[in-house]
């Protein structure tokens, strides 16, 4: 039997909690982002889980591109690098930075961005570069690499991302992509983007979700965050807590949809059996574990 | 023509302290030049001005041996999923010893393709709004290294101008990077000097074109008629090489597709080293100044690991390395294709 006719037949139904650990959350509310006719330009890590995911579910045609010049690679076993032959596989074509950078971003190809940051303004910016003084820092970041690129140059940008109270913040220490609002040079003017990018394609483009361990974020009309769903387990108000700007609660939806056995199922199996990255999973419950039994 | 030579002698005639340079490849992955950037700390070269070049190994070699003082780059990583943060720049960084200018990753890709081209500078999207064009954070003017003496440092880190042509926008103007010497690995050079690249090529072709001098390591040196039958498959002309050099095995413990897969373990292991100096210096103690030469440094790491590190055919990469806590699964397509 085919790995996706396996997938097909585990039911489509929401787990109970204690079925699932957090990073499946994470990985699932990503996938959930990734649409069937998307060009997706993602980081190494939950983005690339997130739309490898996706790719085994509701959205097979969606094409990946991996920074390091790789156009919709097709991978049969999870990459550790956006430059691993594992992300090179069955791709369209190979290249190189110029190819990713230039060809598919900045000629406007790509349609979503999956990225992460250290921290987050209210307005979708990130900083993945110096927490304090930029020349002495208490934490110096990687830095860019290709984060500013990619999030402001992709139709939507979504950011997964660690929540604690220092890391949703009013404003960034450093600005290193900029969400809704960055700075204009070089004046230095902080600014909405749609001016800064004003007669370019990027006009328009920018954050369209955060995910973070506690819950599912999007953007308002002025690009300010609001909260859309809180993780199973988390309150509002913990989540309030747990953020340094004035969050936005008043169009909560409700709980984040917890992830289903087959979505479970197609992360665990088929997308990181080799835990590179998942911890170890609680045990399917018995019904599931039944088919899955039949399968071998 | 392209000469052939020995590590040792490659390394004794293109380096020098202080030189400009940068390598090729991708973060801790794909092509790193180790083998030349081991050599050549162990000869000893410091003051590098580091410009570009994306590969994490070698970056994190001449931090560990604190050789580079300025680097223009766009990312202190080095082993994305087995070892984000390369912890060796950042104290450097931390304690003033490293000069450290940031860049987006597009932006040194597009200046060192202004490097190949022959053109001073180019003019670029990305990115608009972030603070890696506040002039606050132009860490080498601040250091007073902008002031046009050295010849591979530009006057300004950037510029910010109208579209002149078509009214679309503003743009940033960066400049060429045009280091001294340039090295790359590639899986087989012809003995005149074509180099050949299989799998994913990063930044290689630009940064060869833009160095003053190239150096090239490989896997293997073949007869140059093999490399020409089929010459679209040829990345860089030999008119371009300057020197050649056969190293097996000479990008571990990043990848070489079709030869070896990537050694994650490894990776790990320095990972783990670089969070305190001690461990450090012991690390470096046994892997790049003990062994006698880069033959006893592979033989080093055993006969099973090597085994299990060589790559399949059809893939390029290896199904018998254990990467995480479990094994690779059995496949022989895709999951997404052809449903």
């Amino acid at each position: 039997m085919r790995p996706i006719e396996k997938i097909q037949q585990i039911p489509d139904v929401a787990a109970k909690v204690g079925e699932f650990t957090l990073p499946e959350v994470l990985a699932i509310s990503a996938s959930r982002e990734v649409r069937n006719d998307d060009i997706v330009f993602a980081g190494t890590g939950l983005p690339m889980i997130g739309i490898l995911t996706a790719q085994c579910l509701h959205a097979p045609s969606s094409v990946l591109i991996y920074e390091a010049g790789i156009m919709d690679g097709k991978s049969m076993h999870i990459p550790g690098s956006v430059s691993d032959a594992r992300a090179c596989y069955m791709s369209s074509t190979l290249g190189g930075l110029l190819d990713t950078f230039g060809f598919y971003l900045q000629r406007g190809l790509v349609t979503l961005g999956f990225l992460g940051g250290a921290s987050i303004d209210q307005y979708g910016g990130v900083n993945v570069t110096c927490i304090g003084d930029y020349y002495t820092p208490e934490n110096r970041l990687t830095g860019s690499g290709g984060n500013a690129d990619i999030g402001t140059q992709s139709k939507r940008v979504v950011f997964i991302m660690l929540q604690e109270k220092r890391r949703f913040v009013e404003k960034n220490e450093y600005t290193t992509t900029p969400g809704w609002y960055g700075y204009e040079w070089p004046s230095g003017k902080w600014t909405r983007k749609k001016e800064i990018y004003k007669n370019t394609r990027f006009e328009n483009y920018g954050p369209a979700a955060v995910i973070s361990n506690m819950g599912v974020y999007r953007f308002d009309d002025n690009g300010i965050m609001y909260l859309e769903t809180y993780h199973p387990g988390v309150t509002t108000e913990k989540i309030k807590d747990n953020c340094s700007f004035k969050l936005n609660v008043s169009k909560v939806k409700g709980e984040t949809p917890h992830p289903t056995y087959k979505q479970l199922f197609a992360l665990r199996e088929y997308v990181d059996p080799e835990r590179l990255f998942l911890p170890d999973p609680p045990d399917y419950p018995p019904d599931v574990k039944k088919i899955i039994n039949s399968f071998s | 023509m392209a000469k052939i030579m020995s590590l040792g002698e490659a390394v004794r005639t293109f380096m020098h302290d202080g030189i400009c340079m940068a390598v090729g490849g991708f973060t801790g992955f794909v092509r790193d030049p180790v083998a030349f950037v081991w050599e050549a700390i162990r000869q000893g070269y410091k003051d590098i001005h580091y410009l570009g070049g994306h590969p994490g190994i070698p970056t994190f070699l001449l931090h560990a041996a604190k050789r580079i003082t300025v680097m223009e780059h766009c990312w202190m990583g080095f082993g994305e999923m087995f070892g984000k943060l390369d912890v060796n720049s950042t104290r450097l960084y931390e304690e003033g010893k490293l000069i450290y200018e940031d860049y987006s990753h597009a932006q040194m890709a597009f200046r060192q393709l202004a490097g190949a081209i022959g053109a001073p500078f180019i003019a670029t999207y990305a990115p608009l709004g972030s603070d890696i064009e506040n002039p606050k954070y132009d860490a080498l003017k601040k250091a007073g290294l902008r002031d046009g003496k050295n010849p591979r440092i530009a006057k300004e880190k950037f510029l910010v101008m109208d579209d002149p042509f078509y009214g679309k926008g503003k743009l940033i103007l960066v400049p060429s990077s045009n280091p001294e010497l340039a090295v790359i690995h590639a899986q087989t050079v012809g003995d005149m000097g074509t180099v050949r690249v299989r799998g994913v090529v990063s930044g290689d072709k630009e940064l060869a074109f833009s160095a003053d001098k190239l150096v090239v390591t490989c896997e293997e040196i073949v007869p140059e008629e093999s490399l020409r039958m089929e010459p679209e498959r040829n990345l860089i002309p030999f008119v371009k090489v300057d020197a050649i050099v056969e190293v097996p095995w000479g990008a571990h413990p990043s990848s070489c597709p079709y030869y070896y897969d990537y050694d994650s373990k490894f990776i790990a292991e320095q990972n783990v080293a670089c969070r305190d100096e001690a461990s450090m210096k012991k690390w470096m103690d046994e892997w790049v100044y003990g062994p006698k030469d880069w033959r006893e440094y592979i033989g080093k790491l055993g006969a099973v690991k090597l085994l299990d590190l060589r790559a399949e055919q059809t893939t390029g990469y290896s199904t018998r390395i254990m990467r995480g806590r479990k094994p690779a699964p059995t496949l022989f397509k895709p999951v997404s294709w052809n449903r």
